[in-house]
């Protein structure tokens, strides 16, 4: 992997595989992840010559996840480079995750030469149509035949990220563009904006804001960057505001008018019925963070978000504002007259009420989660996957500031957390970053623990090991359905991860676990820290 | 009465499958009510793509589809990239998934597993993708997918249940018997004629066998004897003529001298094959016929693609072998040493051999060892250096037993999961993966599926600590390597630790002793070869 700047400005521009490299150096793109392939040499030529760092990983799928946790570190796209069919299609999963997470995401894929396209001949890595496959999952995609087409095909992707709810966008490179001559001008069109919400309209919604009686905001993912804003708001309104998942610690759990992210408890969709205002601020009210057929919205209902389908689709606003929640609220907050006392004791006991909604199994979580909370800086990231310690932390995980909490929420996916807490980890060298994960979902992605070894990241991977599909047993159980398939046989995690030579650790108290973490964040590589359900200071 | 589940599972049974790979989860568990009352064994992976390729080797090895059970959303996307591989090797293979329920679809309302349309993400890897909508609807759908698997060019098939579906009922009336499934067609007569006319006459005539010839050896194998004719092999087709026939010319089509061969007979009888890219690694490039070529394949499309044909039949390749064969008058031939036909191959063999590059020396050499200890082995390859090699040298003791995802598609972490699926359908012979470093990795969660499937499979590993072949393009093409010279973890207590054994053979003699001891075991065996062993030429 070289880091250094190599470049020489006189190879920059020979063919479509520099032009590209050269290009996303001018919107600030600085690290790719992928595997190299026959098929994207040219790009790789591109990438060396221009000293980009490149992150190599062992299975396409990482890359795709690990571009995920860079982006939503870092607010920044994530970037990987793929070679075609195979490469384009392993990472299938984390365009679709990141497209249902609103997760900026560049991916570059290359595809065969044009005069092959379509043909069916049989080549190498070949597919039907390759776009076609891939366009259901990401916002757009592209296939570029032209090294003069890459500078609007790399524009358009960037409006995408920057104008749009974020979405991946793939462009896909002809392998006959790739290695062709190419001189393209590299710079960076115009960064464009996003749009904002007229006075008129502000002024409608600052007055369904001044005549409630009981405001109640959600706030969802598009709100992570927009956290002074929304305390400014939330503080002068009175309003009291619960977060998405997505959401988590825009507005820090210490603060007397959260509710955090507990959308999907009874307590705090009980204080949303009772509302006679709900301002929904960039989310899509979607099942995977209620878990409830429908959320009682019995009063009136103001949306903001950048999507139209987000604001026309279910949930029909009285007032729907197609805009950026930040400057929204920026303007909302001037408009409204101040005055009205917050609820707190209402505030405080649904809080409670939360707390009491635990069942056993959640309350082991919470003692885990609780030890692991200690052992973290306040701005540390936690990335999480689908398990049920996870499910619990969602709506326990106390936190005071926003993305710092990734879990792969909307198309549910397994194998997310490593990998996307290594791309985390990336961006944010500086930060503490911990993966958590089932023992399950561990070993979807285990092969990148080796990229974790190579780069040296002093990562702490929690697996919490119940020895099941904990989450799909229960299903069963539950439906009557005889178990199967849900009891896989584990492998020994601590010597599979001794012989990637990654660290480990089995903690035999909470107070061990706290320290492991710490003790993990020093090292000089990743750690593994196995908690199993069943261990004895759990019980 | 029964659920449009287990109607789903008996109907599976019905049609013979006795396999199923997944991984259950919310969306899919209602599939897995009615199973315990089947036959049918369930094997999960430790990820979908192990899903995909356990039952793309399950289909190699037995002929019959590999059928997965997979979830909405990410479980289909995780097995994209095997059907992909599937596809484009046409290997039968039914893809079940569940889907949001019915008056969710394409809603867009941010539903668990939700994507906007499945089945236009599959379109590009299946031969068809079905939305099942009523229960009553499966006795039809599943006779068109086991159509496309018995009678058409075999490719994988999804098949999508939204939830609300799969928990109808349905009625007792509706829980009917499998379909007949229509026979392949046979040529027709002018077209028999013409062939036969023209195989007749032929002075120089030569047989081209690919993967679609693999159920029709024995009448392959007539014709040749009669005709005379030296058969080159695609990587599918190896074994079709067994090792060391005196007519085998060569086991790909890489080779100036195989091209040469090509363009100097007369007649060129090339039997399901695609003439792809692949089989003409390291360099391809397009064929030349001076004669006249006759094609035979199940799929009309086929036959029109690239340099098309001067006869095309469309026909089951078994069937039309045995018309061209009873025309000619054949009954059973012997393997006669000494013909002009066996000396046209054994020149054909002789100068493509020439061609060889080192490593096709080495692999060969090593595996000479592995198949004096077990002559029976099924092969399992990834795309890796030693397969690359023996896709050059490699005569497989008989057909489909030898594969790898270095055709078409060409993916890596296939050899792991397909090896296991072929052990599946094969118990009774040993199933030896050919993977490298890198591949190996790319499904390494596997290991354990083997472990609990009870699967005693042997993995050849071939470690070069990196992207080998990926970093000698770059290094040809003046590219600084980046991203191929990758920290490799150590196999031996990775394989010990998801409970395999792992063995270091030090000489020729102690891989063949490993590999009959691993295959003796009830367990699976990594034996891992280094590039820099010293014992290795
Ligand atoms: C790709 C994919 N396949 C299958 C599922 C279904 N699924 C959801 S949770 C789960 C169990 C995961 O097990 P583990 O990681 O051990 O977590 P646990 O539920 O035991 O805490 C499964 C199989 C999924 N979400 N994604
Ligand atoms: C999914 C996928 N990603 C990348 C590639 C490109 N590729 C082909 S061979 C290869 C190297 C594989 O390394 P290894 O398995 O160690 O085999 P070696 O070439 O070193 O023998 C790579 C990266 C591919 N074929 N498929
Ligand atoms: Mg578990």
């Amino acid at each position: 992997m070289s880091t250094e700047r190599a470049r020489n400005p006189k190879t920059s521009n020979q063919i479509g595989g520099h032009a590209a490299v050269a290009l996303l150096e001018t919107y600030g793109v600085d690290t790719v992840f992928g595997i190299p392939g026959v098929h994207t040499l040219d790009l790789y030529r591109g990438l060396a010559e221009l000293g980009m760092r490149h992150v190599g990983v062992r299975h396409e799928q990482g890359a795709g996840f690990m571009a995920d946790g860079y982006a939503r570190a870092s607010g920044r796209p994530g970037v990987c480079c793929l070679i075609t069919g195979p490469g384009l299609m392993n990472a299938a999963t984390p365009i679709g995750q990141a497209y249902s997470d609103s997760v900026p995401m560049l991916v570059l894929a290359s595809v065969n030469a044009s005069g092959d396209l379509g043909k069916g001949r049989g080549r190498l890595h070949e597919i039907s149509d390759q776009r076609a496959a891939i366009a259901p999952l990401a916002g757009l995609a592209r296939t570029v035949r032209a090294a003069e087409e890459l500078p609007g095909a790399i524009a358009d992707a960037f409006a995408l990220f920057e104008t749009q709810r974020p979405r991946p966008a793939v462009l896909e490179f002809t392998l006959d563009m790739l290695a062709a001559p190419a001189e393209v001008s590299g710079a960076r069109r115009e960064r464009k904006a996003r749009p904002v919400a007229g006075a008129e309209d502000i002024a409608r919604a600052a007055a369904l804001v001044d005549a409630a009686r009981f405001p109640v905001v959600l706030a969802g993912g598009g709100t992570v960057d927009a956290a002074d804003e929304l305390k400014a708001f939330v503080e002068k309104s009175g309003a009291l505001c619960v977060t998405t998942t997505a959401g988590k610690g825009v507005l820090p759990d210490s603060h007397p008018q959260t509710l955090s992210g507990t959308l999907a408890l009874s307590p705090t969709q009980k204080v949303l019925g009772d509302a006679d205002l709900v301002i929904a601020l960039g989310t899509e009210m979607a099942e995977t963070d209620s878990w409830c057929e429908r959320l009682p919205i019995n009063g009136k209902l103001i949306r903001v978000d950048l999507d139209a389908h987000t604001l026309t689709r279910d949930y029909p606003p009285t007032i729907g504002l197609l805009a950026d929640a930040k400057p929204v609220l920026a303007a909302l907050t001037a408009a409204i007259k101040p005055g009205r006392q917050p609820d707190l004791a209402r505030a405080k006991a649904v809080r409670e009420a939360n707390a009491g909604d635990l069942d056993q199994q959640q309350q082991k979580h919470v003692k885990v989660l609780m030890a692991v909370r200690a052992g973290l800086a306040p701005d540390a990231i936690v990335v999480s996957d689908m398990t049920q310690i996870a499910y619990t932390a969602n709506v326990t995980f106390p936190l005071e500031r926003p993305r710092c909490w990734f879990h792969p929420n909307g198309f549910g996916t397994l194998g997310y957390a490593m990998p996307a807490a290594i791309g985390a980890k990336l961006a944010c060298p500086a930060r503490e970053v911990i993966a958590i994960a089932g023992d399950g979902g561990f070993l979807f992605t285990v092969q990148d623990l080796a990229t974790a070894v190579e780069l040296g990241l002093a990562l702490p991977i929690l697996v919490w090991n119940n020895d099941a599909f904990g989450q799909i047993a229960l299903g069963m159980n539950e439906r009557d359905i005889p178990e199967l398939g849900v009891k896989p046989k584990n492998p020994d995690f601590q010597a599979l991860a001794k012989s990637f030579h990654a660290r480990t650790e089995k903690p035999g108290s909470l107070a061990e676990l706290t320290d492991a973490i710490r003790r993990a964040f020093k090292a000089d590589g990743p750690t593994l820290i196995e908690v199993h359900e069943q261990a004895d200071y759990l019980t | 009465m029964a659920t449009c589940g287990e109607l789903l599972v008996q109907l599976l049974e019905a049609y013979g499958v006795d396999l199923v790979f997944g991984i259950p989860g919310v969306h899919t568990v209602e599939l897995y009510r009615g199973l315990p009352m089947t036959r049918i064994r369930h094997v999960t992976p430790r990820h979908e793509q192990g899903a995909g390729f356990m039952a793309d080797g399950y289909a190699r090895v037995s002929g019959k589809p590999g059928v997965c059970f997979i979830i909405t959303g990410p479980g289909m996307t995780n097995i994209l990239t095997a059907m992909g591989q599937a596809y484009a090797d046409s290997v039968p293979m039914l893809v079940i998934s569940s889907v949001n329920r019915t008056e969710e679809l394409a809603m867009g309302d941010g539903r668990l597993h939700e994507l906007p349309s499945q089945r236009n993400l599959v379109a590009g890897v299946a031969a068809f993708s079905h939305t099942l909508l009523r229960p009553e609807q499966l006795p039809q759908v599943l006779a068109r997918a086991f159509a496309i698997f018995r009678s058409g060019r075999p490719r994988p098939v999804h098949i999508e249940i939204p939830i609300d579906v799969i928990t109808m009922q349905v009625a007792a009336r509706d829980i009917v018997a499998p379909r007949n499934i229509p026979l392949a067609p046979a040529p027709r007569r002018a077209e028999l004629e013409r062939a036969v006319a023209w195989l007749r006459d032929a002075k120089s005539p030569l047989m081209v066998l690919g993967g679609g010839a693999a159920d029709a050896a024995e009448a392959a194998r007539s014709l040749a004897e009669h005709l005379d004719a030296p058969v080159i092999h695609t990587a599918n087709a190896k074994g079709i003529l067994p090792p060391g026939h005196p007519l085998r010319a060569g086991e790909n089509m890489a080779y100036p001298p195989i091209h040469q061969a090509i363009r100097e007979a007369d007649v060129v009888l090339a039997v399901g094959s695609e003439f792809g890219e692949t089989e003409m690694y390291p360099d391809p490039k397009p064929f030349v016929f001076d004669g006249k070529l006759i094609r035979i394949d199940i799929d009309p499309e086929q036959l029109v693609r690239g340099f098309g044909a001067d006869l095309p039949i469309v026909a089951d390749a078994g069937a039309a072998l045995a018309e061209i064969n009873r025309a000619l008058g054949i009954a059973a031939t012997a393997a006669n040493g000494d013909t002009p036909g066996a000396r046209r191959a054994a020149a054909i063999r002789q100068a493509a051999k020439k061609h060889w590059w080192p490593a096709v020396h080495r692999h060969q050499k090593i595996i000479e060892a592995v198949s004096a200890a077990l002559p029976d082995m099924i092969l399992v390859g990834d795309s890796a250096e030693h397969v690359y090699a023996l896709n050059q040298s490699y005569e497989a003791p008989r057909p489909r037993s030898y594969f790898s995802s270095s055709t078409g598609y060409g993916t890596l972490g296939y050899g792991l999961p397909a090896g296991l699926g072929a052990k599946l359908a094969a118990p009774d012979r040993p199933v030896v993966v050919l993977a490298g470093d890198g591949g190996l990795q790319f499904t390494i969660g596997e290991l354990a599926a083997a472990v609990e499937a009870e699967v005693p499979l042997i993995v050849l590993l071939w470690n070069n600590d990196g992207y080998g072949e990926i970093k000698n393009y770059m290094v040809g093409r003046q590219i600084q390597p980046i991203g191929v010279d990758i920290f490799t973890p150590d196999f031996q207590t990775i394989a010990k630790g998801f409970g395999w054994e792992a063995r270091r053979p030090d000489s020729y003699a102690a891989l063949g002793a490993e590999m009959k001891s691993a295959a003796a075991r009830n367990r699976p065996t990594i034996i891992e070869l280094r590039a820099d062993d010293p014992w290795i030429a």
